[in-house]
């Protein structure tokens, strides 16, 4: 029995799709203006590589901050939900999820059985979540992926002391004008996103395992930054920024079962 | 028809509200108005013949009539941050260009009255208006109340500025403060009050008869029109709206499914919208900490030190431990399920403490809490993604 998952995030849409519970598919491509396009184009991806057809799948649930655009979907879930849900499957032993997303970041503190026992996100801010990165990534013409490397090979920190993100753009800027070291000013603005994460993540009670979720987890700057601020490890699991997704089909699946 | 009937009551309670604006307005050509904020002793003006009038109901009303972010532009535009509270904002932003505020703003005051028993800021803020009206204003300092009951000599020095009052009052408008008037409206403002705590305790019976939303419509004669006969009439009518609405069994919320508290002024330019996934998830807001704050009970046979203690102990004037008092205390006797709190950009004495009291609420109750960062009046600062987003997962987490 075929379940499925679409998350549409502020940056990526992303799709899963599971057999009888256990992931079999998964895809994320660009979120783009056309959500609903996205979401539909994201799970034929996920269907393909299943080697499956849309008729298949039993239950559908949309997530993220365009899951009403998910055409088809049987019902919707939340992300708080479905990355706890999410998370629980990828690593049974979590109690505290952090989940950097590119529109919003939240910290949730997650029962035996996966569920949401309380949560805390970020408030009308975008320092913290994934976008703050792409702004600074851009700022410092790096990639994504190498921004992380970049920060964590640097031998000193730049301080950004800004909290805004539009503030510590032009920060940045300065700095740069200023001459200051690329990899110096790289590593300052995943100390100060780490810095701010961790102050979110304070206002929940922080049990191991901490895990984290979204697309930011593959930043491996951020990951250890992190890890240094709360002074504890941090699970990065594999499909971390698919966790959302897998949640939805799970939910989907328990849905069914429950039947 | 909605889903969800509204109380007859509320729409007589709009009503009078109307009218009181239509009405003091006229009135203000024949006798003088004064200015007061939420927290003074109005009963005294009132027993004097004065008219009073509130900016900060102002300020909600230019909030729900979706006029509060042109009249914060305008203030801001002369000089004010947009850090400052958005009543104040919207109030002063109508007192200088009252040709686009909501009943062209109101009726020029004669006399400003100005207790700091509620913030900091109306200081600030009525000093402001005493520049642009050229009038005389009359600051009631009242000390934060870090014990209760509070210090006697804390009493004593509200007292005695109670009594500088009415000889200001009558210094600046002839009118004379009769005893036996007074008398009566400490009768009718007791009366009010009594009748008000009676009405917010109908949200402990399940399901609840009142929803947070109806409270906020409904307060609005506890605060404009406290030692009138009007306000005990209107509470009498919703009482016993209440009443029949318990013994037929109706709630707010039909399918009433969890039980909230609310806490911090309400989001008044989404009034009942704001509600709206609430109750569609079978939430009922049964208690709140807003317009629990007119419950203070207050004594005609002391006037004096029974004012003092009343206006000393308004909710945002008290001290951590006695407000986490009243809310537990609130929360366990309306057997609430979980707290959802507004962080409220502008009122600073309000929000300070929530960190604090979500700690406590979740150590000693066990109960979720949700807190929201909006504005009472300023609606750009109400993201309603991002808060949809966090309402929808709280209510998955229930």
């Amino acid at each position: 029995m075929y379940t499925a998952g679409i998350d549409i995030g502020a940056i990526t849409a992303k799709a899963a799709i599971l057999r009888d519970g256990e992931l079999l598919a998964t895809a994320a491509i660009p979120a783009g203006y056309d959500r609903a396009r996205a979401a539909g184009r994201v799970l034929e991806l996920a269907l393909a590589q299943a080697g499956i057809s849309r008729d298949q799948i039993v239950r559908l649930i949309g997530t993220g901050y365009g899951r009403v655009l998910v055409h088809g979907a049987d019902r919707t879930v939340t992300e708080v939900t479905c990355h706890a849900r999410g998370a629980h499957y990828l690593c049974p032993e979590v109690r505290t999820v952090i989940d950097i997303g590119g529109q919003d970041s939240k910290a949730i503190s997650v029962g035996a059985d996966g569920r949401v026992l309380e949560f805390v996100m970020n408030d009308k801010c975008a320092a913290g979540t994934g976008r703050f990165l792409e702004v600074m990534a851009q700022a410092l013409e790096e990639d994504l992926a190498g921004f992380g490397a970049l920060a964590l090979a640097a031998s000193r920190r730049v301080t950004i002391s800004s909290t805004c993100t539009v503030f510590a753009e032009s920060e940045v800027i300065t700095h740069l004008a200023a001459g200051a070291d690329k990899a110096a000013l790289a590593a300052g603005i995943h100390e100060a996103i780490a810095t701010r994460l961790a102050t979110l993540v304070g206002r929940i009670p922080v049990r191991d395992v901490v895990v984290l979720t979204g697309g930011v987890a593959l930043n491996v700057g951020v990951v250890r930054m992190l890890e240094e601020k709360l002074e504890r490890r941090i699970v990065v699991p594999g499909y971390a920024q698919l966790a959302g997704a897998i949640g939805a089909a799970l939910i989907a699946y328990t849905d069914v079962m429950d039947r | 028809m909605s889903r969800y009937p509204r109380l007859q009551s509320l729409q007589e309670i709009s009503e009078v509200m109307k009218r009181y604006y239509v009405q003091r307005s006229i009135m203000a050509r024949l006798r003088p108005v004064a200015y007061v904020t939420s927290g003074a002793p109005v009963e005294i003006l009132e027993a004097m013949g004065i008219l009073t009038l509130y900016p900060e109901n102002y300020g909600a009303l230019c909030g729900a009539q979706g006029a509060a972010v042109g009249l914060c532009q305008v203030s801001e535009s002369a000089g004010y941050p947009a850090d400052l509270c958005s009543y104040a904002r919207s109030h002063l932003g109508a007192a200088m260009s009252p040709k686009q505020a909501p009943l062209h703003g109101l009726p020029r005051p004669d006399l400003l009255v100005c207790c700091t028993n509620i913030c900091g800021t109306v200081l600030k803020w009525y000093e402001a208006l005493a520049e642009v009206y050229r009038v005389p204003l009359f600051v009631l300092d009242v000390p934060f109340q870090r014990t209760t009951p509070p210090e006697p000599h804390i009493v004593a020095y509200v007292s005695e500025q109670l009594h500088e009052l009415i000889a200001w009052l009558q210094a600046h408008t002839g009118r004379r403060l009769k005893q036996e008037r007074l008398r009566q409206t400490l009768q009718y403002a007791r009366e009010a009050v009594s009748l008000w705590q009676e009405i917010l305790a109908f949200g402990q019976h399940r399901p609840s008869p009142i929803n947070a939303p109806d409270l906020f419509v409904a307060m609005a004669p506890i605060v404009t029109l406290r030692g009138t006969r009007k306000a005990v009439e209107c509470y009498r009518h919703l009482k016993a709206e209440l009443e029949e609405r318990v013994a037929r069994g109706i709630g707010a919320v039909p399918g009433e499914r969890y039980r909230l508290l609310w806490d911090n002024i309400a989001i008044w330019y989404r009034l009942y919208r704001f509600f709206r996934p609430f109750m569609d998830a079978g939430a009922c807001f049964v208690a709140d900490t807003y317009t629990n704050a007119w419950t203070v009970a207050l004594e005609v046979d002391e006037p004096f030190t029974g004012m003092a203690l009343a206006y000393t102990g308004v909710f945002i004037n008290l001290d951590l431990s006695t407000r986490l008092q009243t809310i537990m205390k609130l929360a366990r006797r309306f057997q609430v399920d979980g707290v959802v709190m507004h962080a409220n950009r502008s009122c600073k004495p309000f929000s300070i403490t929530q960190y604090e009291v979500r700690e406590a609420l979740r150590a000693e109750l066990g109960l979720p809490v949700l807190i929201l960062e909006a504005d009472m009046t300023d609606s750009r600062l109400y993201n309603d993604g991002a808060i949809q987003e966090r309402i929808a997962a709280f209510l998955e987490s229930l």
